[in-house]
């Protein structure tokens, strides 16, 4: 039974080996854009994860519990030097850095400017943060007790200082007391994300803990490392924090929940293109189906005459628009699959990713992504809608009667 | 008759609109409230305690004013925070000075609704200057009646273009032009910050809060307490007080 359905829709199908083969093409190209796209998208989202969070987040990050809502100084992470170690040991990994925050006005000889100022280890901080290595003037930190400063760039021409100058801190300690003293400019970063470097400088931990009465406390430990171990560094930083229910281990989507609602706002006017080209896609589809349904009214008259039931001419027509749309589906996954990986391997870049790269803080070239997530949601779509395209013709051939069908030209 | 009517017709008319302006006049009220706070000169000494969950602290320190406008907070103890000083000398004229560091800065107006040394109070609140009589207008809400005073309740919101950063400010001020409440409302109208006066006492001549707390909203254990141990009004205060010359280098 179902094999002469079979059989009579593959023969149906190369009846118009032309129209076949462009319906088919169609689907291809709209599968192969799809998953590139989709892969460029997701490489690209993933570069702008990785580059903001490498600027100062880091990809985790342990904090006293409310601190995040509300920084106040006095919810501060104790004995942090400790735990950080702790954490090393438990994660196997040496991005991980205590840092401390304040706000203080800053003065320099002209002007006057509130600004946060950032107590870092010298030595852990590069390996979470990538401001270390942006200093464009002077140098970094040196060692953890010295009196020293580095500011960012655009803070520093807003107070007009260059390396060598000295700035006041005048601020709150974390006891309440006043927290106050001058230090001098070692270096000057260009971090690229302007929030930072207008408004922000670092200075060793210890000296940070002196000025702003912070004895041993933190208010965050940065963990680094590879996003895509992430689970395994987050469940192993928990096991480290066992004991001390006051402190929490927050990810990048609750550090910076902006950049993820920037993500999902990208990625959903996105599908609205990718929406429009499925749905011209099953037009095509459409087209095909109900123009081979409508020339063969004659023929479907005399199977009906012959005493054929409308189910098998149905699922005959079914088969022919599913054979259809899965050599598409398939031929485009490869297709797709294979012009993605060349550019994962090679690099992509465009014209206006110089702008771009600039504003999102994205290097210029960035590899696309290949995997499950990216491959198989656009051409499913395709085949899905494909599918239900291909049931008007078959509604529409449910209503020929034998007589008519066979009178019709 | 018919004249002596109408001068009564008058002298009643005159009355009644004297009557309604002496007792609406809550521009008059907030003005009066200021000078009673500050006279024409004052002297202080008062401990200020910030209170947080997990610790709290107190710092005595002594206060100058004079005028409408000039003010000097010097901090006395604790040893760590001796010296700190802050002078006023208008709305937005703010200077800081820290003996560790031994330089004067100039609080950036940007900065006037930052917290004062940690506390609940801005550098706004503690020069209390008598800004809020002319850049807001002044409303009377209503007159309740506490314990044999009236009390005025007033609403103040800040002219269009002043630049306040409050919606607008409520005070309850009491016939005797003490005030016993300061609600300070954001530009939505929602309470931010509460200063009310826990304690009244007959010092330095007049009624005084001695003894007030400012408490941000929904926060109960979050609050910063003033309470004035001493208080000297209209003596004389040398003008040189007031510079920051002295600010670094007192001479009293």
């Amino acid at each position: 039974m179902t094999s002469t359905a079979t059989t009579l829709a593959w023969r149906n199908i190369w009846r118009h080996p032309r129209r076949t083969i462009l319906t088919i093409a169609a689907m291809v190209f709209a599968d192969t854009l799809l998953v590139f796209m989709l892969g460029l998208q997701f490489g690209q989202y993933s570069m702008m994860i990785d580059n903001s969070l490498r600027i100062f987040t880091g990809q985790m990050q342990v904090q006293a519990s409310g601190y995040h809502d509300e920084p106040h100084m006095y919810r501060s992470i104790p004995a942090a030097d400790k735990l950080a170690q702790r954490i090393r040991k438990q994660t196997q990994l040496d991005a991980v850095s205590p840092r401390a925050y304040g706000f203080a006005l800053i003065s320099s000889d002209t002007r006057t400017i509130g600004a946060q100022v950032s107590g870092v280890d010298p030595h852990y901080e590069p390996r979470v943060s990538t401001i270390p290595g942006l200093v464009k003037q002077g140098r970094y930190l040196g060692g953890r007790m010295d009196n020293e400063i580095v500011v960012g760039s655009i803070l520093a021409r807003n107070l007009k200082i260059s390396p060598g100058d000295e700035l006041t801190l005048l601020g709150s300690g974390r006891d309440g007391s006043i927290a106050a003293t001058v230090s001098p400019v070692v270096g000057i970063f260009e971090s690229g994300s302007r929030d930072i470097d207008r408004q922000m400088l670092s200075m060793p931990i210890d000296t940070f803990r002196e000025v702003f009465s912070m004895d041993d406390q933190a208010h965050s430990i940065i963990i680094g490392g590879d996003r895509d171990q992430a689970d395994r560094i987050a469940a192993a930083a928990k096991a480290a924090l066992q004991g001390n229910e006051d402190l929490l281990l927050l990810n990048w989507e609750a550090l910076l929940p902006g950049l993820k609602q920037a993500i999902q706002a990208d990625f959903t006017s996105a599908w609205f293109m990718y929406a429009v080209l499925i749905v011209l896609v099953a037009f095509g589809m459409l087209n095909t189906m109900l123009m081979s349904v409508l020339e063969r009214t004659h023929e479907f008259g005399i199977l009906l005459a012959l005493g054929v039931r409308h189910g098998k001419l149905g699922r005959m027509i079914i088969t022919e628009s599913a054979v259809l749309a899965l050599t598409g589906m398939l031929l485009g996954m490869l297709a797709g699959g294979l012009l993605t990986w060349y550019f994962l391997v090679n690099g992509f870049t465009y014209p206006g990713m110089e702008a771009m790269s600039e504003r999102f803080n994205i290097p210029s070239v960035f590899h696309p992504e290949v995997s499950i997530r990216s491959l198989l949601p656009g051409p499913l779509a395709v085949f899905i809608a494909t599918l239900l395209a291909s049931l008007y013709p078959i509604w529409h051939m449910r209503k020929l009667r034998p007589i008519e069908a066979l009178q019709a030209v | 008759m018919r004249i002596n009517s109408f001068l009564i017709f008058v002298t009643l008319l005159l009355t009644q609109q004297s009557a309604a302006a002496s007792g609406i006049d809550a521009k008059g009220i907030i003005r009066d409230a200021i000078d009673h706070f500050r006279g024409l000169t004052s002297y202080s000494e008062m401990t200020m305690t910030i209170h947080r969950p997990d610790w709290e602290r107190s710092m005595s320190m002594n206060a100058w004013s004079s005028g409408s406008k000039k003010t000097l907070v010097r901090v006395t103890a604790p040893p760590r925070d001796a010296g700190n000083a802050t002078l006023v000398l208008d709305d937005n004229k703010v200077w800081s000075y820290a003996p560790k560091i031994n330089r004067v800065i100039r609080i950036p107006s940007s900065m006037m609704s930052q917290s004062w040394m940690g506390s609940d109070f801005s550098n706004k609140d503690i020069s209390r200057t008598d800004e809020i009589v002319e850049q807001y207008d002044h409303t009377l809400l209503r007159t309740d009646d506490i314990e044999g005073h009236k009390v005025y309740i007033i609403e103040s919101i800040p002219h269009e273009e002043a630049a306040i950063v409050w919606g607008k400010e409520i005070s309850h001020v009491r016939d005797d032009y003490v005030e016993l409440e300061h609600h300070f409302l954001d530009q939505d109208m929602q309470t931010v910050k509460i200063l009310k006066t826990l304690d009244i006492q007959k010092k330095g001549g007049r009624m005084f809060a001695v003894h007030q707390r400012m408490n941000m909203l929904e926060k109960e254990n979050e609050w910063t307490e003033i309470s004035v141990q001493q208080l000297d009004f209209d003596r004389e205060i040398p003008d040189y007080l007031f510079t920051q010359s002295n600010l670094r280098n007192p001479r009293e």
